[in-house]
């Protein structure tokens, strides 16, 4: 068998190029991979906020525990209330079959947060009890729709 | 900062280059002498991924940059080894790889609003199902080696379960995304093993059987693997229970092994991976060869069109199948285990872009959809080259993008547009909330 150099040049040149293309396009990837990971919640602007302002509405929180679809611990802040429920129009949007398209919200008035049921098909409970109307919410309290889980964290 | 269809852009470039060298590579080998062949061909190559390249620049603008690179590049890989075996035959897959472009196209032109395949799971469920069925339809079906994979409509000759795996992995996507609640909270643990509720059992239940109906009436081993590997995929993302998959798992080998003692073509395939050198000239011949051939190769590989495909002075072929089945053992042997590695680096990163494109996907349908056709893509090439390099049986499964074949080409266009238009969405919403790192990692 002969060995063309030209075909050898090919040969090497071809695995070469094909090499450098792969791993620009796998560093690449890498980089992206990073860019996935969501910043933790003590990054976010609203942990700078002053000492000494009212409590409850500033500082409170509502972090998904269970199910729906949301990643454990995934945190929404309260600020201007916030409505749970399957459809796209939701604040919260959950993945939950249990759960009706706008199911439950979350306000806060005179500096204390509410839940209120907005008569969903298939309840809504506060520390596994069923919430009938609204009902105050106490630091640590559960609120359960279908199979998806939330803890309210006041904050102060 | 480059955008993603400047990164594409760039990409494609490199690609080109590949394919004209391999062609050089080939023409020098066989005629001596460098023409301006390889350039011409080059030169359409670039122009018609160019084209492909500004329909997605109108179309989806913020799909995945890389994906469409990778498998032009596999596309080039198959075009310049099946060229080599036969000029013929690489104009066939020329005219595929057009073809398929351009149901690549009419795929995202159509689908845009891909979600309309949710509400049609169904009716897409039982297409893919009689498209696995309709090779034992009398009259139009076509057996081949032992196996029924093919299906004659007058003219127009395909496989069908190269299509027919798009639909299972939407209707799965969909039908999980409905019952993986219920599937996770019915779940009880019995003797340390958690188990799915019993009720929910039953479309489990009914893909196995699918897929047992497959080895035993198809008699088509890969795809039967294929099928079910992705379905296991998907119900682990779906569910995060690995104790289902190894559950799953065991009635797959249960079953296989039942079958496979039973069923006479499953059972040959079986024998001859096992001992191929039983019978080194008949049954034990094509595994045997292929073995010999990536063995051959060396580090680097004997150059391309180096290789020995037919017995010097006659007809018969060394390497049987050298354009379908053993397609990779031929790019071993040319281009060696650098090639090789290579060629799965390829499908490596094909595969992570469509996990990536799974994370940053919004809603639930998408994700497992992104999650299905990736695990299929990914599967279907470890079957086949599992096959050639003897990890499992050697079956009929097409390497995807590279084998010749115009199903495979076709079908695989399609499944590669449903990813880019999961991708677009995704990116965009991504991009929108911030979410995605891509601003902040420009200049590179």
């Amino acid at each position: 068998m002969d060995y063309d150099p030209i075909s050898v040049a090919l040969k090497f040149g071809f695995l070469a190029v094909l090499y450098f293309f792969l791993l620009w396009i796998a560093r690449s990837a890498l980089k992206d991979l990073r860019g996935t990971i969501a910043p933790a919640p003590d990054a976010t602007g609203f942990h700078a906020a002053p000492y000494g302002e009212p409590v409850g509405a500033t500082e409170s929180w509502l972090v998904a525990e269970h199910g729906g679809g949301l990643t454990e611990g995934k945190r929404f802040d309260l600020i201007g209330g916030l409505s749970i429920g399957r459809s796209g129009e939701a604040d919260v949007q959950i993945e939950d079959r249990y759960a009706s398209g706008l199911h439950a919200r979350i306000f806060s008035r005179d500096g204390r947060t509410y839940v209120e049921d907005m008569d969903s098909t298939n309840g809504t409970l506060v520390n596994d009890a069923k919430l009938r109307g609204e009902v105050e919410l106490i630091d640590g309290d559960v609120v359960r729709i279908g199979d998806t889980s939330f803890r309210y964290e006041a904050g102060g | 900062m480059i955008s993603a269809r400047n990164r594409e852009l760039a990409a494609l470039i490199p690609v080109a280059l590949l394919l004209t060298a391999g062609f050089a590579a080939v023409f020098a080998q066989e005629n001596t002498r460098l023409g301006d062949l390889s350039l011409v061909y080059g030169a359409y190559f670039l122009a018609v991924c160019l084209a492909a390249h500004i329909y997605l620049r109108i179309r989806l603008p913020d799909a995945d940059p890389y994906l469409f690179p990778l498998v032009a590049l596999l596309t080039a890989f198959g075009l310049v080894m099946i060229y080599r075996i036969d000029a013929d035959l690489a104009r066939d897959q020329a005219n595929w790889f057009v073809l398929g472009l351009v149901l690549f196209a009419l795929t995202i032109h159509f689908l845009r609003d891909y979600d309309v395949l949710e509400r049609y799971r169904y009716t897409i469920a039982a297409v893919g199902l009689l498209l696995l069925l309709a090779p034992r339809l009398p009259g139009i079906g076509q057996q081949v080696n032992g196996a029924y994979l093919g299906v004659e409509l007058g003219p127009l000759a395909f496989q069908p379960a190269e299509f027919s795996k798009i639909c299972i992995v939407v209707f799965l996507a969909s039908y999980l995304r409905e019952h993986r609640e219920v599937l996770i909270v019915g779940a009880r643990r019995v003797l340390g093993v958690t188990l799915p509720p019993l009720k929910h059992l039953g479309p489990l239940l009914v893909v196995w059987g699918a897929s047992m109906f497959m080895l035993v009436f198809i008699r088509d081993l890969g795809s039967s693997l294929m099928f079910f590997a992705a379905f296991l995929a998907l119900l682990y993302v779906a569910t995060g229970r690995f104790s289902f998959v190894v559950i799953g798992m065991a009635m797959f080998l249960l079953g296989a092994w039942f079958f496979s003692s039973t069923v006479p073509h499953v059972h040959d395939r079986i024998e001859v991976w096992l001992d191929p050198y039983s019978d080194p000239t008949e049954s034990g011949y094509q595994v045997l060869q292929s073995i010999f051939a990536q063995a051959d190769g060396g580090l680097f590989g004997k150059g391309f069109g180096q290789a020995l495909v037919t017995i010097p002075g006659s007809n018969d072929a060394l390497l049987p199948a050298a354009q379908t089945d053993t397609i990779y053992a031929l790019i071993v042997n040319e281009l060696g285990l650098f090639g090789a590695c290579g060629v799965v680096l390829i499908y490596l990163l094909i595969t992570a872009r469509g996990f990536k494109i799974a994370l940053l996907a919004a809603d639930g349908f998408s994700k497992l959809l992104a999650t299905g056709l990736t695990a299929v893509f990914a599967i279907q090439a470890f079957v086949i080259i599992g096959g050639v390099t003897r990890v499992i049986p050697l079956t009929g499964v097409t390497l995807p993008f590279i084998s010749y074949g115009g199903s495979s080409i076709v079908a695989n266009f399609v499944l590669l547009a449903l990813l880019l238009l999961i991708s677009d969405r995704a990116r965009r919403e991504a991009g929108s909330s911030g979410r995605l790192g891509e601003p902040a990692m420009g200049g590179s």
